[in-house]
């Protein structure tokens, strides 16, 4: 028992009364609820990345009328940080867990099969830590491509206030070799993490019912093809698309400032 | 004249042998012939040992008490399998007939920092009794056989408790599962005594000291792959997790225990 702690941190959350916290968040049950909830939420964002990003194939004014609406509102440093903050999260308890999930078996078995009906011989279940690596991997050289612009080898066309031609930066990235490939796997495995990790959220979160589970497991199922097909579509079929019909040709030179 | 007995099973065995807590350990493989398709596993790990008795080499340390499915003692893993190819059974329960002649079959313990292997097959399975300190009961007195209606449990609720209670704690969960995880085990304990009004007054006390012990003695967390569910021998259900992370959710945020 902790009695009269020096400990400032301790007497901090001694006074708030928030050792329930603590205990919660270093439980494992209470990580994968944390871990389910910011996957969960991370699910949402991907809803509303993937609902833009398909107005590429509407051409460059649809999309750039919606890039240049996006980046003009307020509130979105906010959802940037927000996104930061949940990615940070996922990424720290994946790593924790994986680790103790590891050590609770340090001894291998010699022979090992699954008991369960029809499983696959990879099922996606078995390795959430590589596909969630190889996500991390997709979107740090996406942030690098788009976000930070950290690729000078991009030709990327001149950036312009009045006109951010995003619709040509976008294809300039996915029309990179490098970039494209990475994108097609990195989208896949989305897919993949995704076909185990959106239906299982729910259980972390307490949510199985009769009444509900068949469908959550469906949609759960649904949302991972269209998630992994959807995303995985813009790097195989946007260069193609964009190379029949050159951008350049609709482009509306903005008139002098 | 007399018909030559129908001939068994020949088999080849790896079995895990290890001489204490901590040996290192390895796979001895043994020959068994003529083995009775009728026998039960445990019968033929009798065989086994009764050879190697008789050349006087150490027999093969398993756990077993009531061969009938319902200790809990005998769980084993039989070719990566716990309790073997079948489902809700025991390895007890297991038959011979289940295998071919000229088999190979592999029998290890089960494996788990909070499962320490003991001897050859026996592992020791305390941390499950430590869990079930925590509040795996019901610690008011409920005295004799209470009138049956002062005491109204409704119908859906007494069929969840009886299934969860059918858990043997055999800890072919953790065996099967590749966290070696405890949850199936805790679920069916936690939603045994929840559901019911006697467990009612203590679920939030219950599920944090429970959780608490199960992290404390090293098992891992649930990815929710289902292993655990198909290696019950008790048909523990995976729905009984889902219960297991409400009780604690619920008791970490909304109750008054500290
Ligand atoms: C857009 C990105 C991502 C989304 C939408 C996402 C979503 C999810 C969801 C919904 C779950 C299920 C949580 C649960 O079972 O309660 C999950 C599990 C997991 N994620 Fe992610 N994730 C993402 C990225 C990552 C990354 C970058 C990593 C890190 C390397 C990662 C590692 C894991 C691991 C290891 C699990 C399984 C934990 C377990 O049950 O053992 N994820 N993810
Ligand atoms: S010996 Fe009792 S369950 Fe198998």
């Amino acid at each position: 028992m902790e009695t009269g702690s020096a400990n400032p941190q301790s007497s901090l959350t001694n006074r708030l009364n928030l050792g329930w916290l603590g205990r919660m968040l270093s439980s494992s049950v209470g990580r994968k609820f944390v871990m389910g909830v910011t996957g969960l939420l991370l699910c949402g964002f991907l809803i509303g990345h993937l609902a833009g990003n398909l107005l590429l194939f509407g051409g460059p004014e649809a999309f750039d009328a919606y890039a240049t609406w996006i980046h003009n509102q307020e509130f979105l440093p906010l959802i940037e940080l927000g996104l930061l903050l949940l990615f940070l999260a996922h990424i720290y308890l994946a790593v924790v867990v994986t680790i103790e999930n590891r050590a609770a078996r340090s001894k291998r078995y010699a022979v090992k099969h699954s008991k369960q009906a029809g499983m696959p011989p990879l099922p996606p279940h078995n390795w959430m830590f590589v596909s969630g690596a190889i996500v991390l991997g997709f979107v740090l050289l996406h942030l690098a491509d788009l976000r930070i612009g950290l690729r000078p080898d991009l030709a990327f066309p001149e950036w312009d206030e009045h006109h951010p031609r995003m619709y040509e930066m976008t294809v300039a990235v996915l029309s990179n070799p490098l970039s494209r490939v990475v994108y097609i796997i990195g989208t896949i495995f989305l897919g993949l993490h995704l076909s185990h990790g959106a239906a299982s959220a729910f259980r972390s979160l307490g949510w199985d019912h009769p009444k509900y589970t068949p469908t959550i497991r469906l949609m759960s199922w649904l949302f991972a093809i269209v998630i992994g097909v959807g995303f995985c579509s813009l790097p195989i079929l946007i260069p193609e698309l964009a190379a029949v019909a050159p951008p350049e040709a609709k482009i509306v030179t903005p008139a002098e400032p | 004249m007399i018909a030559p007995a129908k001939s068994g099973l020949n088999l080849t065995l790896k079995v895990w042998r290890q001489s204490n807590r901590e040996a290192s350990g390895e796979f001895k493989t043994y020959e068994l012939s003529n083995i009775s398709t009728d026998m039960s596993f445990l019968e033929m790990l009798d065989v086994l040992n009764q050879q190697l008795i008789s050349r006087g080499e150490e027999p093969v340390a398993f756990d077993h008490d009531c061969r009938e499915g319902i200790c809990g003692m005998c769980g084993v893993m039989i070719n990566g399998q716990p309790h073997g190819p079948d489902r809700n059974v025991t390895t007890c329960q297991l038959h011979m007939r289940r295998f071919r002649d000229g088999d190979t079959i592999v029998i290890e313990p089960w494996r788990a920092e909070a499962f320490p292997v003991l001897r050859d097959l026996v592992v020791d399975r305390t941390s499950f009794d430590r869990i079930i300190q925590q509040g795996g009961f019901v610690s008011v007195n409920t005295g004799s056989a209470p009138e049956a209606n002062s005491l109204p449990v409704p119908r859906v609720k007494q069929e969840r408790a009886m299934d969860a209670a059918a858990c043997i704690g055999c800890g072919a969960c953790v065996a099967a599962c590749k966290n070696a995880s405890a949850m199936l085990f805790v679920s069916a304990k936690v939603s045994h005594l929840s559901h019911l009004p006697q467990g009612g007054g203590e679920r939030a006390s219950r599920v944090l000291g429970m959780i608490g012990q199960m992290d404390r003695e090293g098992f891992g967390a649930c990815t929710n792959t289902g292993e655990c569910e198909a290696a019950c021998p008790a048909n523990i259900s995976l729905w009984n997790i889902a219960v297991l992370n409400r009780e604690y959710i619920r008791a970490s945020l909304a109750s008054n225990v500290q």
